[in-house]
């Protein structure tokens, strides 16, 4: 009896603990939710709600003060000037540092198996975090015309410090009033994550949820738009604003360097086919166009955004077969904001064509994948609110690229369509202080509703209860 | 997959660099530039209500709200949220220039309110309510509401801007005795009345 205990756990361990590893890379990679900052409001001298209608969420002003490279300051200036009046440095007599401090605890409907299989229901189903990250920020101007949002967040489930969203921006104004065009910005963004540099939250890296658990179930596909290549990619950028309304950005991507050492020189290096991520393959594409209507105390935006990457699917070399993802993306942003009332609704619909040369690991060459979300929120005098999300990832099906044959995280009939709700209740005692209760409901998960991963899962099972208290000063 | 990175980089520089640093500028215009229009618009021409129209405001008006921002004597919530901050580290010079920048631009066009409610607020502002102790807005505010140095100019002014303003005046979040004194004695119905008088001019 007991051999055969032993032999199960043999067998099945190896599996469970390749669950669990599975998990928690995925959980690592998944990009922390980052946001306002209080370093912005001792810089400007304004409070939270110039630019943010609930952090982190952007009023028209906040959009702005971004796109204008974050300088804007109203602290006394370090600024010595040369025998001839040049300024040569214009710093801020007080860094622009705050901290960043998140807290929760998640339910998961039904507990993940042990790791341990022949220890059934020892799993816990609940998980806290304290903190579930912990950030610091250097938010705000560098010299005139320079500015930084940078984050370093620790993150419980590495038990390491990483970089976090990061955008290192320049703008200044300009003008052709000779042919029509009056005053507008233009800028330069260096970041790593597409969308990270985006103004509107109707784009992924800065879109609703703004936080969520990170111990929940990873779905089995997501577009590369949607996080994919969050702080594992450095993009430079160029953008216009034109007549107030117009915003035009061109740019591109290539894979960088994070976490990973070159396995010859045990130095940082350029990433090889060992790198377990999807990498670039030169350089990727990227672009952004958007028109904003702002009217009384309405904000209306609609745009388009997209990437066109090469990748190196994981083990292959340089001169292996190259897999292209095609990301063409709508996005669109509604915002009525009073001081008593505040209303926000914002879309995205992210059409994914992905191309695999590699065809030993796919059935199907050309597929498509899907993902769309539409979110509304209401507040009350900022004190509080609520929001609603109906969240979907739809596509091709694939049994060789979906239908892995693991418990829990796979998927019995190699879909990937994941779709359901979200809700969330919110108090904020403080305009940087914000208390959530998030409930996640899945309609289907990796293409069923019932016996998802053809071990007797079902997509209710992964439906969870998060709170959590978010707090920056 | 040089070529590409060449390519990126080539659209990046072109996108920006056709484009040159503006001519020097005061100090003023570039902060109405880079700050005041994201906000009250270039020209003073603002679209949220939030923030006031300062086209055509009386220069007088204009310096002496920025000092009231500069030492925080205008204590308003949203003087609190937005302005401190904007005021903390402007000189005098600056500020006067930025307030003759704004008094020089054309006023913003009346809009439209009912009839009816716009009736009744020009009478309030015309002849007062001798009843309620408020006396005729235009003693100070002059007859087409175009203000008086340190009296503001009126017309034109977004509706919710004025009625919020009327709101602080009579609580008192915004100090001004005068002031506080005329909105106390108005109901909310004619602070909407006047207020849609003074919008539709």
């Amino acid at each position: 009896m007991r051999a055969r205990i032993w032999g199960i756990v043999a067998i099945a361990w190896p599996l469970a603990a390749a669950i669990a590893i599975t998990i928690a890379a995925i959980a690592m990679l998944r990009p922390s939710s980052a946001n306002a900052t209080p370093g912005f409001a001792r810089q400007t001298g304004l409070s939270c709600q110039a630019c943010h209608t609930i952090f982190p969420e952007l009023t028209s002003f906040g959009r702005r003060f971004k796109m204008n490279a974050y300088v804007f300051s109203n602290v006394r200036q370090l600024e010595p000037t040369t025998e001839r009046g040049e300024k040569t440095l214009s710093l801020s007599d007080l860094p622009p540092l705050s901290v960043q401090l998140q807290g929760s605890n998640t339910w998961l409907a039904k507990a993940i198996p042990d790791a341990n299989p022949a220890l059934t229901d020892l799993s816990q189903q609940n998980s806290t975090e304290f903190p579930q990250a912990l950030s610091l920020f250097y938010t705000g101007k560098i010299a005139d015309y320079l500015g930084a949002f940078l984050q370093l967040t620790w993150n419980p489930t590495s038990n390491a410090v990483g970089i976090d969203n990061s955008d290192l921006r320049f703008a200044d104004h300009g003008a052709f009033d000779s042919i029509g065009v009056p005053d507008f910005i233009y800028g330069l963004s260096l970041n790593n994550n597409p969308t990270a540099q985006d103004v509107w939250n109707s784009t992924p890296a800065w879109g609703y949820p703004f936080i969520a658990t990170n111990v929940g179930v990873p779905s089995v596909a997501k577009v590369i738009l949607d996080g994919q290549l969050a702080q594992e990619s450095a993009g430079f950028s160029g953008y216009l604003f034109l007549f107030n309304h117009l915003y035009v950005e061109a740019g591109g991507y290539r894979s960088a360097q994070t976490s990973f050492t070159n396995a010859t020189t045990g130095g940082p290096g350029p990433l090889d086919s060992s790198a377990p991520l999807m990498r670039i393959s030169g350089t990727a594409p990227y672009w952004r166009a958007a028109w904003e209507e702002d009217w009384g105390d309405h904000a209306l935006s609609v745009g388009t955004y997209g990437i066109l990457a090469q990748t190196h699917p994981h083990g292959i070399g340089e001169n292996g077969p190259r897999n292209s993802f095609t990301d063409v993306a709508f996005d669109a942003q509604y915002q009525y904001i009073t001081d008593n009332h505040l209303f926000s609704a914002y879309g995205t619909w992210i059409n994914e064509h992905r191309h695999f040369n590699n065809h030993d690991l796919v059935d199907h060459a050309d597929n498509w994948l899907n993902t769309g979300r539409l979110t509304a929120s209401y507040f009350f005098r900022r004190k509080v609110g609520g929001s609603v999300q109906a969240f979907s990832t739809t596509g091709t099906g694939d049994s060789t690229l979906y239908a892995s044959g693991t418990a829990v995280l796979g998927s019995a009939n190699g879909r990937p369509n994941t779709q359901g709700y979200l809700f969330e209740l919110n108090f904020l005692p403080w305009l940087n202080t914000k208390l959530g209760a998030q409930y996640t409901l899945y309609t289907r998960f990796n293409g069923r509703a019932n016996n998802y991963d053809g071990f007797g899962r079902n997509a209710a099972n992964n439906n969870t209860v998060y709170v959590y208290v978010w707090t920056a000063f | 997959m040089k070529w590409q990175a060449i390519g990126m980089t080539v659209v990046v520089v072109a996108l920006t660099t056709a484009v040159g640093h503006a001519a020097q500028e005061s100090v003023a215009l570039d902060l109405i530039r880079r700050e005041c229009s994201t906000c009250h618009g270039a020209q003073g021409i603002s679209i949220s209500p939030t923030f006031p129209n300062l086209a055509a405001q009386q220069a007088a008006y204009l310096e002496v709200q920025l000092k009231a921002f500069r030492d925080r004597s205008r204590a308003d919530p949203h003087a609190q949220a937005f302005m401190w901050g904007m005021a903390a580290q402007l000189t005098d010079s600056t500020i006067a220039d930025i307030a003759a920048y704004f008094a020089a631009q054309p006023p913003a066009k009346g809009k439209p309110a009912g009839s009816a409610e716009t009736a009744a607020g020009k009478k309030i502002f015309e002849e007062g309510i001798e009843a309620q102790k408020v006396p005729p807005c235009q003693s100070c505010h002059m007859k087409n509401a175009e203000g008086n140095a340190v009296f503001p100019r009126l017309a034109g002014q977004h509706r919710g801007y004025l009625e919020k303003q009327l709101e602080v005046f009579a609580t008192g979040l915004r100090a001004n005795p005068i002031m506080h004194e005329n909105a106390k004695n108005l109901s909310a119905l004619q602070i909407s009345q006047v207020a849609a008088f003074l919008s539709s001019r």
